[in-house]
Parts: C-alpha cells; structure tokens; sequence
C-alpha cells in the first residue's frame, strides 16, 4: 500500500509541469496573431521594442467598460514614448466588441480572441485582466480585476519601463 | 520530451563545471603571477604596470572560452530540435506543410487553414509582415504533424482579398500515399496572368 501511494505522488509530481499555469511575472508573454475590429491581423511579437499593455476583456463585464476609457487616455499619453494598448475581447464575437469599443472611444487596437484561444493561453483567472510586457517581449506586471484608482498602478509600471 | 529535457540540463551543467574549472585554474594562474615578485626594472621597461599585461591575457582567454562554450550550445540545441523532431515525428508518420507565394497584384493572403483527413489542425492568420516576407521569397512550414501511411488527404483553404479588393477565398485538395520516408507538402500561390487570378496549387514530394 505504501508503494502504491507512493507511485500515486511520484506521478501526480511529474504531472504538475504538464498542468497549465496562469502568465506571471518574468515569463516570456505567449505570442498570438487576433484578427481586429477592423478586420486587421495583429501579432503580439511585432510590438517588440515597445511596451505593451494586454487588456482581457468581454462586453457583459461592468468594470471592463469602466476602465476602457482610463486606458485611452493611458494610450493617448503615451504611443509617442514606444507604449500602446491592446484590446482582446474574449467572448470571439466582431460585432459586440466594436460596438462597445466604439462606445468607449478607444483607438487602440481590439482584438477578437475567436474560440477562446488565447484566454486559454493566458489562462486568465478574472476579468478584467491585463498584463502589462515589456520591451523584450517579458511579462512585468499582472492585474486582476478593475477598481476606480487601479489606473495609478498601471501608469506607474508603464512610466518605469518607458524610461528604460 | 522529457529524457531530452534532462539530458540537456546534464550537457549545460557539464559544460558549466568544464568551464568553472578553467575559469578556476586560470585564477588560479593569475594569483600565482600576482604573487610573483615584480622586477621594477621590468616594469618599467614595458611602460604597462605588471599586473595588467596578465589579466588582459586571461581576459581574453575567458572571452574565447565563453565563445567556444556558446558555439558548442548553440550546436547542441540544433542537434537536439533535430533529435526532438525525429522523436515526435517519426520520418514513417510524418508530414509537413509549406506554404510560399508568388503574387503581386492578384491576392492579399489573410489566413490558412488546414484540414487533414477531414480534421481541422491549423488555422494560421497572417499579418501585413508576414505576407511582405513571403511575398520576398520567405518559405513558411504551416504545419508538422503525424499521419498513418497509405492514402491521406489534405485540403487547404486560403482566405485573403483578390483581385479588386474582393474578399476571396479558394481551396486545394491534394491525396498523397504516405510511405516509409516523410512527405512534404508544398503549397504555391501565384499569379496567373492569364487569367487575371491567383493560383493555387499544393504538390507532394517524394
């Protein structure tokens, strides 16, 4: 019986690299190619040399609707300094996605992750989520959800690795 | 995969030892002329403080080290993609999929997807950058995958824009005999100024 346990554990232990874990701090960012609102192929690799600000988000979700327009001005402020934004909303349909980007007033790019591919990839654990790369293509920074005032962190984290 | 895995870690830290070790006697060497007692006269003679002269050396030592050892990686991750390859996709099951172009006017390539056997197993899409660089000559490998050897079928759909804008979208059925050797599927899409149309067209190869 010992044995037997024992095994169990052993190969429960090889199992857990196998298992997916959510993108953290310091992982290379998962690459992906999304087809945008606008019917464009964008592809996440070719933003390296900037930084980039990964927002997850669906049309039925209030606080990603609120924070849409903080993240304009974000993107507004600071494309010129090699930053921008993008935009994937996960529920894989065009026509809500543009209708509530639309809505928002955003400019920055919004991807349509169809078939939950890249939700996946991330393995995102809330909504919003956004993940902020830097300009070697690594994950810096993770956020979970949206509060009124979480902006100040993003702008603090986008400020730090611009000025590298 | 996981044998490889290990068995890369167990090179590095080989490597890694090999080179502290040379990094060590080296030092070592270094400590030893340190210590030495300086003549003034040499010194003097050479115009460069004695201390230097060594260091420089062994710096440039390590340097070509670092580089031989940074050489032997690079070739032992080469030979072990080709192992890995070899180990997933075995030459008596494998296929692969290229996919070139040739087009100026008549196509804007958006996205591929293939179906092998009736089974969907890749749907890629294509940024403007990426339809520059095979436009320019780049080769793509689409897809590796394994089959079972006799008759298998592969079907590729290619949506883009044609010719005034248009949105397009054409496919191509291909049946090939899988033998004992990998095949390779080319997938060509050209300009038919015949016809004012792109083309396409998938060869096998053997």
């Amino acid at each position: 019986m010992p044995m037997k346990f024992a095994k169990w554990v052993a190969a429960a232990c090889l199992c857990m690299p196998m298992m997916s874990h959510a993108v953290a701090v310091s992982d290379v960012a998962p690459d992906f190619t999304l087809k945008s609102v606008d019917g464009t192929n964008t592809r996440l690799k070719e933003f390296r040399g900037q930084v980039v600000l990964i927002n997850f988000w669906a049309s039925w979700c209030g606080p990603c609707r609120q924070e849409m327009p903080l993240l304009e001005r974000i993107d507004e402020r600071y494309k010129g300094a090699g930053f921008t934004v993008l935009g994937v909303n996960v529920e894989g349909k065009a026509g809500p996605a543009k209708e509530v980007a639309s809505k928002a007033g955003v400019s920055f790019p919004v991807l349509v992750d169809e078939g939950q591919k890249v939700s996946e990839l991330y393995d995102l654990e809330s909504m919003p989520s956004s993940v902020v790369v830097d300009r070697d293509g690594v994950v810096r920074y993770v956020h979970k959800g949206y509060k009124p005032g979480d902006e100040a962190k993003y702008l603090e984290v986008v400020k730090k690795l611009i000025g590298k | 995969m996981q044998r490889i895995a290990f068995l890369f870690g167990a090179l590095l830290l080989m490597s890694v030892a090999a080179f502290g070790d040379d990094a060590k006697d080296a030092l070592a060497d270094d400590n030893v002329a340190a210590d030495a007692p300086v003549s003034a006269d040499t010194a003097s003679d050479a115009g460069v403080p004695e201390s230097d002269a060594p260091a420089k050396a062994d710096s440039a030592s390590l340097g070509s080290q670092m580089e031989d050892i940074k050489h032997g990686l690079l070739d032992l991750k080469r030979d072990l993609a080709v192992l890995e390859e070899d180990l997933l996709y075995p030459a008596s099951s494998q296929v692969a999929v290229f996919l070139s172009m040739d087009v100026g006017e008549f196509f804007a390539l958006d996205s591929v997807t293939l179906k092998l056997n009736g089974k969907d197993v890749t749907h890629y899409l294509y940024t403007q950058k990426q339809a520059d660089a095979l436009f320019r000559g780049g080769v793509q490998r689409l897809f590796v995958g394994n089959v079972k050897q006799g008759q298998n079928q592969l079907t590729a759909f290619f949506t883009g824009r044609g010719p005034e804008g248009r949105d397009y979208k054409r496919a191509t059925t291909v049946t090939f005999e899988k033998s004992f050797e990998p095949s390779y599927v080319e997938l060509k899409i050209s300009d038919s100024t015949a016809k004012y149309q792109p083309e396409f067209v998938a060869t096998v190869s053997p």
